[in-house]
């Protein structure tokens, strides 16, 4: 009865990584293509597709809720658990809030920009992937989640200054004006994608330390 | 006595269960009263022999040790201190043994010194457990969950072990006193009866205090809950094969302190543990000044008739 129980959550919970994954693939792809050709109307699919892929992790998530209220767990798992996905559920909303930022507010990547701007969103993801993998420890091996976290406190680091250079570098030209602010914002939004999943690291070891004996 | 002893007692093996959701008080109260019937008939008989040997009894002298032990209890609850149901019949069996002079004295040094060791020693068998499955626990590759089933099975088993050492050490609390005293009633006869006293006390008023466990000596988790019921069970077991009713409130706070000590003395609430000793030294001596009390009313009451 309590394995059946534990067997669901277990894969609700592999679904709902997975579907923060695709999310960041959207996101990557999404970002990439606006870099290429500026075009927000033509990226528009793509921002749909990081849309899409945060609205399902978003009812994944609400389903694992429901699902754990519903059926017993200890009741210090379970809140552990709900926070997690609480979390990390800010991950993809974050990606999504990038994308919406740059429809709203017609973000302009200056073109010479573009390569870190890539840069930055890839290791980003890749903070995020790691964020992931940390997560999924939790449900295989949950004493070696914690070594998992340290990947994503390096990605994050990297982020942040990849994020300063970029800022510091967009205000040190001679033309400031309100694109270069929106700009700034919006590499400030990517970078918060790492910021997050830093945070759902933090979470991971709080799991960790409790049950560590 | 044995209605109360189940109504409270039980919370020891089965609280943390049931707070938890891990098992339903129904399910968890069936479970407890089929083992503590169990544990009564299979290995009850010896606490029974060591309180009916403790001092002489008459019929007058039953009733007043089973009055005297019931007031302390409720007294105890009323001050909201932790009960010991067998220190208060011990109490009450020597304020009539030192009354009557029948006090036997080696019994009684034997039950004090068992008092004494049962928090102790439940404090080095959880220390030791804790230990052990720290050890599993962090070499083991596991789940978060899969830890939790092999906890949720743990609580369960150690539940139903508690359950049977409760009914085989503590039944000697309810009925030990009458052994002997009624010709045809064996010791075998007493345990099944005071089995399913303290049975009926499960079954029909230990969920409340089921639900209040855990708020008291330090919080516990899934883990050191079992690892707390493992060590209280062993160590009332240990005390029922000897012969010797112990509290299992004593043997359940002792081995919460043995985690203690391990897990950081921090977590532990020394306030709660102060009334633990106010409770530990005061049942037994209440009990004994009541049924003394008692005794020499009953006396003087005799000779004015």
């Amino acid at each position: 009865m309590f394995a059946s129980k534990q067997k669901e959550i277990q894969q609700q919970v592999s679904e709902y990584c997975a579907s923060v994954i695709t999310c960041m693939d959207s996101f990557q792809n999404a970002v990439k293509q606006y870099c290429g050709n500026m075009d927000r109307v033509a990226a528009k699919a793509a921002f749909m597709e990081v849309h899409k892929a945060e609205s399902k992790a978003d009812d994944i998530r609400r389903e694992i809720e429901v699902m754990m209220y519903s059926k017993s767990l200890f009741p210090e798992s379970r809140g552990d658990i709900m926070g997690l996905l609480e979390t990390m559920d800010k991950v993809p909303n974050q990606a999504e809030a990038a994308v919406l930022m740059i429809w709203n507010q017609h973000v302009e990547i200056p073109e010479k920009y573009c390569p870190e701007i890539l840069e930055l969103v890839d290791v980003c993801c890749r903070s995020v992937y790691a964020m992931v993998e940390a997560a999924k420890t939790l449900f295989s091996n949950f004493t070696n989640a914690a070594v998992a976290v340290g990947k994503i406190d390096e990605l994050e680091s990297e982020a942040d200054k990849m994020e300063a250079v970029l800022i510091e570098k967009v205000f040190s030209e001679e033309v400031k004006d309100i694109s270069s602010i929106i700009f700034r914002d919006f590499v400030t939004s990517v970078a918060h994608i790492s910021d997050r999943a830093e945070n759902v690291g933090d979470r991971i070891r709080i799991i960790v330390a409790k049950r560590t004996i | 006595m044995g209605w109360a002893l189940g109504a409270n007692d039980a919370a020891n093996v089965f609280g943390t269960a049931v707070a938890s959701r891990i098992i339903s008080f129904r399910n968890a109260a069936i479970l407890c009263s089929a083992a503590v019937i169990t544990g009564a008939i299979l290995q009850g008989r010896g606490g029974i022999h060591t309180l009916s040997a403790l001092t002489h009894q008459t019929h007058m002298t039953l009733l007043v040790v089973s009055l005297a032990a019931a007031v302390t209890v409720t007294l105890m609850t009323f001050m909201r201190l932790p009960i010991s149901t067998s220190q208060a019949i011990v109490g009450a069996i020597a304020g009539i043994g030192l009354s009557t002079g029948s006090m036997q004295w080696d019994g009684l040094v034997k039950v004090v010194i068992c008092w004494v060791a049962t928090p102790i020693g439940a404090m080095i068998i959880a220390f030791i457990f804790y230990k052990l499955l720290g050890v599993f626990i962090r070499h083991a590759p596991m789940s978060i969950l899969t830890r939790d089933k092999i906890l949720w099975g743990g609580l369960l088993l150690v539940g139903i072990y508690g359950s049977y050492a409760l009914g085989a050490n503590n039944v000697a609390n309810a009925t030990g006193i009458f052994s002997g005293q009624f010709p045809g009633i064996s010791d075998r006869h007493l345990a099944v009866f005071g089995g399913l006293a303290i049975a009926a006390g499960v079954l029909t008023y230990s969920k409340r205090v089921m639900l209040a466990v855990g708020s008291g000596v330090m919080h516990l988790d899934a883990f050191t809950a079992f690892v707390a019921v493992s060590a209280m069970s062993v160590t009332v077991h240990i005390f029922a094969v000897i012969g010797v009713p112990v509290s299992t409130s004593q043997a359940i706070i002792g081995a919460i302190i043995g985690i203690g000590t391990v897990r950081g003395i921090h977590n532990i609430k020394f306030r709660y543990l102060r009334n633990i000793g106010f409770g530990w030294l005061l049942t037994p001596l209440i009990a004994l000044i009541l049924s003394s009390s008692g005794y020499a009313i009953f006396c003087i009451a005799k000779t004015q008739i």
